[in-house]
């Protein structure tokens, strides 16, 4: 199974890191260093956070449906992607947290031999996570199906291309070139969610009722765009870890070969550290007064930029780990929000579904990702009769899976008299109640679609309900768009009310 | 004709106005109840933070100034469920089909994170202090958490006053630790009093918190009949998630204001210096369990499952479904819930070829609306016979 890799090499990295994490909880208290003890604390988040990914895994692998989760689980990984970014997120403000404080009270390294061995240690741990997991969510991994059809590792833009070519249904995994799309902006900005389902669906599945067919053949390549989302995260949490580990080595390593601390014997002065002692301004000068009396010299610690250098480091640190969260912490957010796909414009598919023979008008349109390549997208379709409604509906199939959509659900509604006026009428309106609960129909579908009705952009059943189209035209702002729109279903509502709420 | 004066302005583009941004936003914030509380509470918390940051700074306490900063972190998040709050209300547009009403249900859940993460964060330095105690200076700790838990007080009062929402079926009723059941079902405050209307469980809760505000009254309220009150818009409803972490969150801060005051009283009369560290550490765990029913319910939503009202009535809709005269079988239902509250369907029905499509979509919509589900897509398949 695909997922196989990830779980053994999650596995791995999380018993290494935890067993550091020990490690480091002992030399901490032997040497009694409360830096080693914070720095494993990070470790120990770091194995909540490949905890959490193997725990996304785990589940996504269950992509059957089940009673209470009919999508299955495979929007898991996406989860266990936003957790680790927002992870992350959280660790780099209490690092500026941490880094400030040191700003404000330096402190020296002690141990500066064991901190370095364990830093070396920590950071031969990372490097092996980042060589393993870099490795993963880099590359794709390819496998042959049924349809002969075949392609080749690790080249995601083989099938990324697949998508594009609509027209000559290639199901060879001949290396394509990058043609024009079928679809606007075919072409995803980022790399990571490239795998697109894979075409070999239009051949196998012409009938109608396809949609159980393409679960299993997306099975395996919707989970690997799905998971490589949350193997990002876990990269960039190790990478973060990585980082953090190069910091604390470098500093030892400047601090040991450029501080030069007090010596045990003999007065010292060390004037980066606002010692309690040295509070007030008289007591300093006897203090020092009594010493410059004396013939001994004084020796003052080492160079006080060098205890900056480790905050200084860590902040640097910081913006380099949000700057690389940031994508996927939008990313996997905007899935969540159940975003239109980057690679799919509106507009143009509206077009064109509307061009599609037998369809009068398309209402409400909704499509979104479920998770990595599985797209769902929803649509009323306004047919003639439903005489011609299996052929129509054979065609809309048909057009979605050219768009890359496997799982459509397609409600039709028939004309109920041929009365031009109300093409663009939703047949089933969803009642006057929904005002308030159809949090997506408050849309203000552009106003000059008041009058060009046959081949406007879908206006929502809700404001379908009065039938004066002048209404449609109004600016409103956002905020009164419930109200305003309550207010013009309010004719019919009065009936309606008493059935909704012996609900 | 050369024309007299010239114009351009009608040709320019408009330009960015910064300032028309932001006044649009305030707009919006301040048209809310929800969110104007928020508002204001971030603005009481930030200032509450900045005050005791620069007298930690004064006075050059570390442990005021660290305080301050995690002020400064609980204010990120109420400036979270505030921008989600705000932008659940925009339309929607291309990019986003069903609008952005999700954005409520995700601020919840990363601020149910972030609190996990904070209570983890207060775990750590709990043990930290256990195994090396610092000294504390506890003459200046002490009044400063008191301002903070007054501050904190109002925050309570705030976002607890004035009602209480609807109950998910098995959540929430009857917890023995009735501190962390206002955050399950809180609600959202209408704007007056006075609304006939029960809800439909009937009961009003009295939930008792940590500091004695019992609100008997129950305001419970369903979204349907909000179109006649001007004053409440029907976006409360979708508001739950937000409030439900920001309550959370308000309530985190006051067990920690409890708990120093309570570890300063300790330390001062009994001298116990282990106090700190072990409140620190209790003080986690509650937070830690007190925000689980909130990540249960995002992680629900967020994962597509079947809304968990509903579980119980689908089955009964579905044999209604299949009763109807030239329905065969019912296929692939998948129920989920969009925001709070709005539930989206969509199924398969495998008909005879001689049935009257219309009517069984009709029908099927009727069922389901009773069921609760607005939002249905029904797709015909004619079996070929």
């Amino acid at each position: 199974m695909a997922c196989e890799p990830d779980r053994v090499r999650l596995l791995c990295m999380m018993s290494l890191t935890f067993g550091f994490f020990i490690v480091e909880v002992v030399v901490s208290r032997i040497t009694s260093s409360l830096a080693m003890l914070s720095d494993s604390f990070h470790m120990l988040s770091d194995v909540i956070a490949l905890v959490v990914a193997f725990v996304a895994v785990r589940f996504a692998e269950k992509t059957q449906s089940t009673s209470k989760n009919t999508f299955g689980w495979i929007r898991a990984e996406v989860m266990g992607a936003l957790v680790n970014a927002v992870f992350l997120t959280a660790l780099c403000f209490t690092i500026i947290l941490e880094a400030i404080e040191r700003f404000t009270e330096p402190r020296e390294i002690e141990n500066t031999r064991v901190v370095i061995w364990v830093g070396v240690g920590g950071l031969l741990v990372n490097l092996f996570g980042l060589c393993m997991f870099h490795g993963h969510a880099g590359s794709g991994h390819g496998h042959s199906h049924g349809g002969g059809h075949g392609h080749s590792h690790g080249n995601k833009k083989n099938k990324r291309n697949k998508i594009c070519k609509a027209e000559t249904p290639s199901g060879n995994g001949s290396s394509v070139e990058e043609t024009n799309n079928l679809v606007g902006n075919c072409n995803s900005p980022n790399g990571v969610n490239s795998d697109r389902p894979e075409r070999h669906d239009l051949m196998q599945e012409n009938s109608l009722h396809i949609h159980s067919n393409t679960q299993y053949d997306e099975l395996d390549h919707g989970d690997e765009s799905a998971s490589q989302l949350n193997m990002r995260g876990v990269f960039l949490h190790v990478l973060g870890d990585a980082l953090g580990s190069v910091i604390v080595v470098v500093n030892a390593i400047i601090f040991t070969f450029v501080w030069q601390p007090c010596p045990e014997g003999g007065p010292c002065v060390n004037p980066c550290v606002d010692s309690h002692c040295m509070d007030h301004n008289h007591i300093n000068h006897t203090l020092v007064s009594v010493l410059t009396n004396s013939t001994q010299a004084i020796t003052s610690a080492g160079p006080c930029w060098v205890l900056y250098l480790d905050p200084t480091l860590c902040i640097i640190m910081v913006f380099i780990l949000l700057y690389t969260t940031y994508p996927l912490l939008k990313e996997s957010a905007l899935i969540l929000l159940q975003t239109v796909p980057k690679q799919i414009d509106m507009q143009l598919l509206n077009e064109k579904l509307r061009n599609v023979e037998g369809v009068l008008a398309v209402h409400e349109l909704h499509i979104w990702q479920l998770a990595g390549s599985r797209i769902i997208a929803t649509a009323h379709i306004k047919c003639h009769d439903p005489t011609s409604y299996m052929d129509v509906a054979k065609r809309i199939k048909d057009f979605f899976h050219n768009e890359g959509i496997h799982a459509t659900t397609i409600q039709p509604e028939f004309v109920t008299f041929n009365s031009e006026s109300r093409i663009s009428l939703c047949e089933l309106s969803c009642r006057t109640q929904c005002a308030p609960k159809l949090c997506c129909g408050n849309g203000d579908k552009p106003e000059k679609k008041a009058t060009d009705k046959a081949t406007g952009l879908p206006i929502p059943c809700l404001e379908i309900i009065d039938e004066s189209p002048e209404h449609r035209g109004r600016e409103q702002p956002p905020v009164e768009v419930e109200n305003q729109v309550v207010a013009r279903s309010d004719g019919e509502v009065v009936i309606q009310r008493e059935v909704e709420s012996s609900l | 004709m050369l024309p007299l004066s010239i114009k351009d302005d009608e040709y320019k583009p408009a330009k960015f106005n910064l300032l028309f941004k932001m006044s649009g936003w305030f707009r919006s914030i301040l048209s809310d109840k929800t969110s104007r509380n928020l508002f204001f509470f971030l603005c009481l918390n930030l200032s509450f933070a900045f005050v005791e940051l620069l007298y930690g700074i004064w006075s050059n306490s570390l442990g005021l100034i660290s305080d301050s900063f995690h002020m400064f972190f609980d204010c990120t998040a109420l400036l979270a469920g505030l921008a989600a709050s705000v932008i659940s209300r925009w339309r929607s547009n291309d990019a986003f089909s069903y609008g952005y009403v999700r954005a409520e249900v995700l601020a919840g859940f990363v601020n149910g994170l972030f609190l996990i993460f904070t209570a983890f964060f207060i775990f750590s330095e709990g043990v930290e202090r256990a195994l090396e105690p610092p000294d504390v200076h506890h003459e200046r700790l002490l009044p400063v958490s008191i301002a903070g838990l007054i501050v904190n007080l109002i925050g309570i009062f705030v976002f607890q006053h004035g009602g209480h929402g609807h109950s998910h079926g098995d959540e929430g009723h009857g917890h023995s630790h009735s501190l962390f059941n206002g955050g399950v079902n809180h609600g959202q405050s209408h704007g007056g009093h006075g609304h006939g209307h029960e809800s439909k469980h009937g009961h009003s809760h009295d939930h008792g918190h940590s500091h004695g505000h019992d609100h008997g009254h129950g305001h419970s309220h369903e979204d349907n009949h909000c179109h006649d009150d001007p004053c409440s818009p029907p976006a409360k409803g979708p508001n739950k998630q937000i409030l439900q972490g920001i309550f959370l969150h308000i309530v985190a801060d006051t067990l920690g204001s409890v708990g120093v005051i309570i570890s300063a009283l300790l330390m001062q009369n009994y001298n116990l210096m282990i106090a700190d560290p072990i409140c620190s550490m209790i003080i986690s765990l509650l937070i830690g369990v007190s925000v689980v029913p909130l990540l249960r319910e995002s992680i629900g939503i967020l994962m597509q499952r079947t809304p968990p009202s509903l579980d119980h009535v689908l089955p009964e809709c579905y044999q209604r479904v299949q009763q109807l005269q030239g329905v065969y079988n019912l296929q692939e239902p998948h129920f989920w819930t969009l925001c709070t509250d709005v539930n989206i369907g969509t199924l398969k029905l495998l008909v005879a070829p001689d049935a009257d499509s219309r009517w069984i979509l009709s029908q099927t919509h009727n069922i389901f609306t009773q069921a609760g589900v607005r939002q249905l897509y029904v797709q015909i398949d004619v079996a070929a016979m």
